[in-house]
């Protein structure tokens, strides 16, 4: 009993800490402005929040539709049992993503501007209307969870009944909403032709985000699945989890493939080898999107090992982020003349918000039906914070 | 479009008196001290390169960039040439930031109710018929203002009698801007971006032209995929009761 109490302390006080820092970043944030609470300038008017919390975030929760027409449109049973957990996972991403978005924009009170005011020239403007829509119908897919809790039978069944009817239709719609705006992330970039750097500008932008974002969603499903194994008593097969790494392989090929085939067709091969930062960058996310997780998933003792396995979904993870911040603001900073390090608020309040997403995500598999779990053993649970946060 | 205003700076008649700064200052209320670059409070400066003196301000584009990327539609292109902003449906994603070719929109980072600041060609004096302020108060006619087909006329005229690079920058440059150099220095020792010569709205209207595509085909496809598992599971359970009927037939004969 002694031995765990001080470890649950300090986990406590670290992720106390976060918060209490990241309320202190809010505050200047929006009591302060962004000159005091952030280093971003007309040169490099969108930062970590986008490049990290945006560009990631919903990249990296794009899990939940790709496990979900699996499910119920490819009729691959035997996802059935992490659907839950998956869409959970995704929801809470998006989430945080919305929560973001109240740092990022300038005036964030009118973030419902875009509902009443069209552009519809505007890829940003598809974007917001995708991720609304989508983060309802993630919402709506997850609700059974919550619902089932409601003591009330009749509403319960009348609901559930409901759901069911509407559910195929509810998948399909994600899936052709996180299609597009998975995508059209990438679309944002096109109008910066002669701003971003020619190893990452590309016309098909579209493409090589939607192709990277399925994968790096699968990984970051499989990270969460591991955690709540380790740390929360769920009991699951892990054989799922290294059936699900098996389609993280040959997706990364394609992207891979189709990066390589893409530079050379826009003439880009020139610069994989000049003697620049950018240089360095790129090949860091080759090695860790591409040539590192290929390496390992090939091999079977790293699949079938619950625990190689999600330190390389971990890799897949990482790589994907230096993807996204390359486009936008390392392939930026030529062009803008600007060397932008992002200020510790802007780590504070990603980090607080993804902090927030984690905690959800844990007590929802602790006091919902999201995955199958064994009896209690609350030491483990301390880890769960560990290896979260 | 040919329609419209547009402003001719001819570079080899600024004597760099920075007048269209003060003017600029004054017709918004700015503080009146000279700045270096455009910020929020100097939507249009005089950057000295070498011996010539280039004048910053916003381009004015045809078809903009930062119109077609902002999601609320605060930036227009009006059919009387200026880019305008309506600071009362801008939410401050800052994306016009990032689409604009020659980096002109500057945003109030040091307020807690920031807004998009750029030039609008003093949109509402025009609407008056009064020139913009900057062009009013240009001693040496550096700067003048008239219709844009007018503009690129007196442009070529300068050009052709001699003297300058043989070419006007803003006639091609994204697509065609309203606001227009001529100079007697290659363009690119000024300063000046080699911006893409295609309207660079066009690059996302591909993108955007894909929607209804892909709303239908993805849905026939993943209705059609569906379908078929759905029938999968019907064949499935259908030959696991024919296999049963018929042990159960064979049990009971």
């Amino acid at each position: 009993m002694t031995p765990t109490l001080p470890r649950l302390t300090l986990w406590r006080a670290i992720v106390a800490a976060i918060f209490a820092v990241g309320l202190y970043a809010t505050y200047a944030r929006f009591f302060l402005g962004f000159q005091k609470a952030t280093n971003l300038t007309d040169p490099q008017p969108w930062g970590l929040w986008v490049g990290l919390g945006t560009l990631c975030g919903v990249g990296l929760s794009a899990g939940g539709f790709a496990i979900a027409a699996a499910v119920y449109l490819l009729g691959f049973e035997r996802y059935r049992p992490v659907l839950r957990a998956a869409v959970l996972v995704s929801f809470l991403g998006y989430s945080s993503v919305i929560a973001g978005m109240m740092y990022e924009l300038g005036l964030p009170w009118r973030i419902w501007h875009p509902i009443v005011m069209w552009n519809r020239h505007s890829v940003l403007f598809e974007v917001s209307w995708c991720v609304m829509l989508y983060s309802t119908v993630l919402a709506l897919e997850f609700s059974p969870a919550l619902v089932e809790k409601i003591p009330f039978v009749h509403l319960r069944t009348w609901y559930l009944k409901w759901h069911h009817e509407v559910l195929v239709g509810l998948v399909m719609i994600g899936v052709v909403l996180s299609s597009l705006h998975q995508s059209f992330l990438g679309a944002l970039y096109l109008m910066a032709k002669g701003k971003l750097y020619p190893l990452w500008y590309s016309p098909y932008l579209t493409t090589l985000f939607y192709l990277s974002a399925i994968p790096a969603g699968l990984a970051v499903t499989i990270m969460a699945l591991y955690l709540c194994i380790r740390s929360l008593n769920v009991k699951l097969d892990t054989a799922i989890l290294s059936e699900l790494s098996r389609v993280i392989a040959p997706m990364l090929a394609l992207y891979g493939v189709f990066r390589f085939v893409d530079l050379s067709k826009n003439g880009a091969l020139a610069y994989l080898w000049m003697w620049r930062e950018e240089t360095l960058s790129f090949w860091l996310e080759i090695a860790l999107l591409v040539a590192a997780p290929l390496f390992l998933l090939t091999r079977e003792k790293v699949r079938n090992n619950p625990q190689y396995l999600y330190w390389t979904c971990s890799i897949v993870a990482a790589g994907f982020m230096t993807n996204r911040l390359n486009v936008s603001i390392t392939g930026l900073q030529a062009s803008s003349g600007v060397y932008y390090i992002p200020k510790w608020p802007e780590f504070a309040c990603t980090l607080a918000t993804l902090t927030a997403a984690v905690l959800a995500f844990r007590y929802a598999v602790m006091y919902l039906d999201i995955l199958p779990k064994n009896a209690p053993k609350p030491t483990w649970m301390v880890k769960g914070t560990v290896a979260h946060a | 479009m040919e329609t419209g205003r547009a402003i001719l700076v001819d570079i080899t008649k600024c004597i760099g008196c920075r007048s269209c700064e003060q003017a600029c200052k004054e017709a918004h209320g700015f503080p009146k001290e000279t700045e270096a670059h455009l910020s929020p409070t100097a939507l249009t400066v005089i950057e000295e390169r070498g011996d010539k003196y280039v004048r910053k301000m916003c381009m004015h584009c045809q078809d903009p960039a930062c119109a077609s990327a902002c999601l609320v539609g605060a930036l227009k292109k009006t059919s009387a040439g200026p880019v305008t902003y309506d600071g009362t449906k801008c939410i401050g994603c800052r994306y016009c930031l990032v689409a604009c070719p020659f980096s002109v929109p500057r945003y109030e980072w040091s307020k807690l109710v920031p807004y998009v600041k750029k030039c609008d060609m003093c949109a509402a004096r025009q609407a008056k018929g009064a020139p913009p302020a900057c062009v009013e108060a240009c001693p040496t006619g550096a700067s003048i203002v008239g219709d844009r087909a007018e503009m690129l006329e007196e442009a070529e005229r300068r050009i052709l009698a001699g003297g300058y690079v043989k070419h006007i920058y803003g006639s091609e440059e994204a697509g065609g801007t309203s606001v227009f150099f001529i100079s007697d220095v290659p363009f690119e020792k000024l300063g000046f971006v080699a911006a893409p010569t295609q309207p660079l709205p066009t690059l996302t209207a591909n993108a955007l032209g894909d929607v209804p595509t892909v709303v239908l085909v993805g849905g026939a496809l993943l209705s059609g995929l569906y379908w078929i598992t759905q029938r999968r599971a019907e064949v499935t359970a259908t030959e696991t009761n024919a296999v049963r009927t018929n042990e159960t037939e064979r049990r009971q004969s």
